[in-house]
């Protein structure tokens, strides 16, 4: 393998394992040393061991578009991105901090207000974030955190800074491919462990458990479940899988009913038997047809009102998404400084909100340049990548921007990093982020690393797995012991 | 604590995997003893699709009744609910949404045997490689089977496993001897006669218990005794005897069984006091029916006692005081 790397060249963007062509990064050395001194032919075998592995471990995601529901097998790349441990305890830090003053947030917008009033972010931008819920005023859920698994989504940029490019709060999905890839590269390229030490991500399951027993502190053994809209939802094999791994009980809404007493049962073949504490991974909207959608088939009627007496407790509790909003975001930076008095220390994006007459002025000059978000979108739907599109679609958005100001905010066009990718049999360089996973109870816990999805497509830099994205293990690794870059 | 959704789920994911191996290994023996019958007889292909009462949903699909329109259909058709691959998908399907109870290793034997079954159906028309399939497709649930075996709790989980299990099994044997009943009854023809032991043999072989059989019965093969063994003996798991009682015994286990246990004690009394030697061959066939119809009613009371029982949440409320842990079942 080793002509393979001599001739791979990132060229002019970041790549995380390797700094210019033949110079490898200090944390990436013996990882690509080992893959040098693979033969190609062994190699490949890895490669194709790998696809058959995750066939084996049945790791499937869903997919709506094609013929019915088919479930594809996980798009996985056996190159992982590596990240070094000192660099990783500043995002580990930064992530921290990050989701304490976000639930702060959120905490104050359902009881105080006091953000709102001391103007740290305008009223009628709270109240037009789509994930606000008037049922959840004047609640406090336990230990006053709302958002109890958080995805933010990671991109660095050619500055080789590590920006937050969105908070995922709602039903954030992912970390159970996390889990498989970590279990693929063990059984696929096990020597490699015995040559660095990468921080374990197996105790996610058991971090999961115990952050969800936090949150009724007056149950000694509460029981709980997670809640799944069913096998038809794309996310359903993430749901199966750690139910299975963190212990918990797999329910659907038909399962569960509120008694008499106002509290949450689930129907057993001995009867009804109390449930304390749901993981749910359905949307607000689907949970309580009496407080919310009238028709959904998925939710448990009068299951808000229990969960607003403490008699079940919600992961994530309702309403939390409406600090998941395009333009709240750029409020993040000052939440922190508001709530916790101090700097944050992971950047935002640098972001223009539209409703600032001087951010539009600008925003509209440099219209082809930015990257611009509606505010209550997600996956990518209705945006302008400027650069990326025609002269027609920057003047549509135009329009839209300045008859809606409030509903837009713009970005730079970041150029997200790469890493090397095996693509038909060559390696080569392929745009990349992470999405880690934070966990918030009593305490906070963070995946060392998390999710690294790739755009298997040369330059493209949309990485969902709906749309040809591929994920890769993600490796923190103790670089104290390890030297600067090193020619091959 | 088990959910009674998932309880549904795992007794038919137990009785899609018995059927699953139970017809692959019929289908393999049946055509082990096809190359042993000169040609024109009254058993041939066809008689596959007859044991598995086939016939109607057989005749859309095909018009000849001939080996590999038979293999095709026992083996790949979706459309017929007894093929392998409609059994196996049942049984992943079930396995996929009841991973928060079961050893992980299975999911992963299951996925191993799916791959390689799919990736043989293309090649099905050879009977070289359709034995190589149907082995696969054996040793697959024999593997799926030991995971869980080994590594399962004795829990009601496990219960409706053995229950699925043995209703399964009971259904399958019943079907096998009805047939055998009937080809070897006392209007067959000449050219048959001359190969009963053949077919007695056979019989013991689809249904994996000649081995014991010749160990335990110590007499040679013959109709009678073959038929009061798979029937009556106490101590082969895959006799009816055996089967009932196990149904029984893991009902038994069951939270409030006793309504459903009429149905299995019933049903047990009857073949234990019964010596099936003094049925005449000709009224084995209705004997056989007889049972398959309380099977089917059996099934029905399970369903309703622990699958979908009538329960108003709305109106219960919860005795035992909050944050007290509800008493698990004791073994």
């Amino acid at each position: 393998m080793k002509e393979q790397w001599s001739q791979y060249d990132p060229g002019q963007l970041y790549d995380e394992l390797i700094a210019a062509r033949q110079q490898i990064r200090g944390h990436s050395q013996k990882l690509i040393g080992y893959l040098q001194g693979l033969s190609p032919d062994e190699f490949h075998h890895r490669v194709t061991e790998s696809e058959m592995v995750i066939r084996e471990m049945g790791i499937t995601f869903t997919v709506y578009s094609d013929a019915g529901n088919i479930d594809r097998a996980w798009p996985f790349d056996l190159i992982p991105r590596v990240i070094a441990g000192t660099e990783w305890a500043r995002t580990e830090a930064g992530l921290k901090q990050r989701i304490r003053a976000l639930n702060m947030f959120i905490q104050d917008v359902y009881n105080e207000q006091r953000a709102l009033k001391d103007g740290v972010i305008p009223r009628d931008v709270v109240m037009q974030s789509k994930g606000y819920r008037e049922a959840c005023v004047g609640m406090t859920p336990p230990h006053g955190v709302w958002a109890n698994i958080c995805g933010s989504d990671l991109v660095r940029h050619s500055d080789g800074v590590m920006y937050v490019l969105e908070d995922n709060l709602r039903v954030p999905s992912g970390v159970a491919y996390m889990l498989e890839n970590r279990r693929v590269i063990k059984r696929v390229l096990p020597e490699i462990f015995n040559l660095l030490p990468i921080s374990p991500v197996s105790v996610y399951p058991a971090q999961l458990y115990e952050m969800l027993a936090s949150l009724r502190p007056d149950l000694e053994q509460p029981t709980i479940a997670l809640l799944t809209p069913g096998i038809y939802n794309s996310a359903y094999f993430e749901h199966a899988y750690l139910a299975q791994q963190a212990g918990l009980v797999l329910l659907e809404g038909a399962d569960l009913a509120v008694g008499a007493d106002g509290y949450v049962y689930m129907k057993t073949i001995q009867g009804p038997e109390r449930v304390d504490v749901i993981y749910r991974r359905i949307d607000d909207d689907f949970i309580d047809p009496e407080v919310f959608r009238k028709d959904s088939m998925l939710g448990i009627p009068g299951i808000m009102r229990a969960w607003r007496e403490g008699k079940v407790a919600i992961a994530n509790a309702p309403g939390c998404g409406v600090a998941d909003d395009k333009v709240i975001y750029a409020y993040v930076p000052d939440f922190i400084r508001y709530y916790l008095g101090e700097e944050p220390s992971l950047p935002n994006v640098p972001t223009w909100v539209c409703r600032k007459p001087d951010d539009m002025a600008y925003v509209l000059e440099h219209l082809a340049e930015l990257v611009v978000k509606p505010a209550n979108e997600s996956g990518g739907y209705g945006m302008l990548v400027g650069p990326h599109s025609s002269a027609d679609k920057v003047e549509e958005f135009r329009q839209l921007i300045q008859e809606n100001p409030n509903n837009y905010i713009a970005q730079p066009t970041l150029s997200l990093s790469v890493n090397p990718t095996i693509c038909d049999g060559n390696i080569e360089p392929r745009h990349l982020d992470l999405r880690p996973f934070i966990l918030s109870g009593k305490d906070i816990y963070v995946t060392p690393g998390g999710l690294t999805r790739v755009a298997m497509r040369k330059g493209s830099l949309v990485v969902n797995s709906s749309q040809g994205g591929g994920s890769k293990d993600t490796w923190i690794v103790d670089d104290n012991t390890l030297n600067g870059g090193v020619a091959v | 604590m088990m959910l009674s959704r998932v309880a549904d789920r795992l007794y038919w994911m137990a009785r899609y995997l018995e059927r699953t191996e139970n017809t692959a290994r019929l289908i393999n023996v049946h055509s082990s003893l096809l190359m042993d019958l000169p040609e024109s007889m009254e058993i041939d292909w066809y008689t596959l699709i007859k044991i598995f009462n086939a016939e109607e949903t057989f005749s859309k699909h095909h018009k000849v009744m001939d080996e590999i329109n038979v293999m095709q259909f026992m083996i790949a058709d979706r459309d017929n609910m007894s093929s392998i691959m409609t059994s196996f998908s049942g049984l992943r399907e079930n396995v996929r949404t009841s991973l928060d109870l079961l050893p992980d290793e299975a999911w992963e034997q299951v996925n191993q045997t799916y791959i390689k079954l799919q990736a043989s159906l293309s090649t099905l028309n050879s009977r070289h490689s359709r034995q190589a399939l149907l082995r696969n497709v054996m040793s697959g649930c024999q593997r799926i089977r030991g995971v869980l075996d080994s590594h399962m709790s004795r829990d009601h989980a496990y219960d409706f496993m053995q229950i699925g299990k043995h209703m399964e099994r009971t259904d399958m044997t019943s079907r096998t001897l009805e047939m055998t009943a009937l080809l070897l009854s006392d209007a067959r023809s000449e050219a048959l006669r001359r190969y009963d032991s053949i077919v007695w043999s056979g019989l013991l072989s689809a249904l994996g218990a000649r081995q014991m059989y010749l160990r335990h019965k110590n007499s040679r093969i013959e109709g009678s005794e073959v038929m009061d063994f798979l029937v009556c003996d106490r101590i082969f798991p895959r006799s009816l005897t055996y089967s009932l009682a196990h149904i029984d015994q893991y009902l038994a286990r069951l939270p409030e069984p006793e309504a459903v246990r009429t149905i299995s004690m019933r049903l047990l009394e009857q073949f234990e006091e019964q010596d099936i030697r003094a049925i005449p061959v000709n009224e084995i066939a209705s004997f056989m029916d007889s049972l398959q119809a309380e099977l089917t009613t059996l099934h029905n009371k399970i369903g309703k006692q622990w699958f979908y029982p009538d329960l108003d949440i709305s109106q219960y409320r919860q005795e035992k005081p909050v944050g007290q842990k509800q008493s698990q079942v004791q073994y």
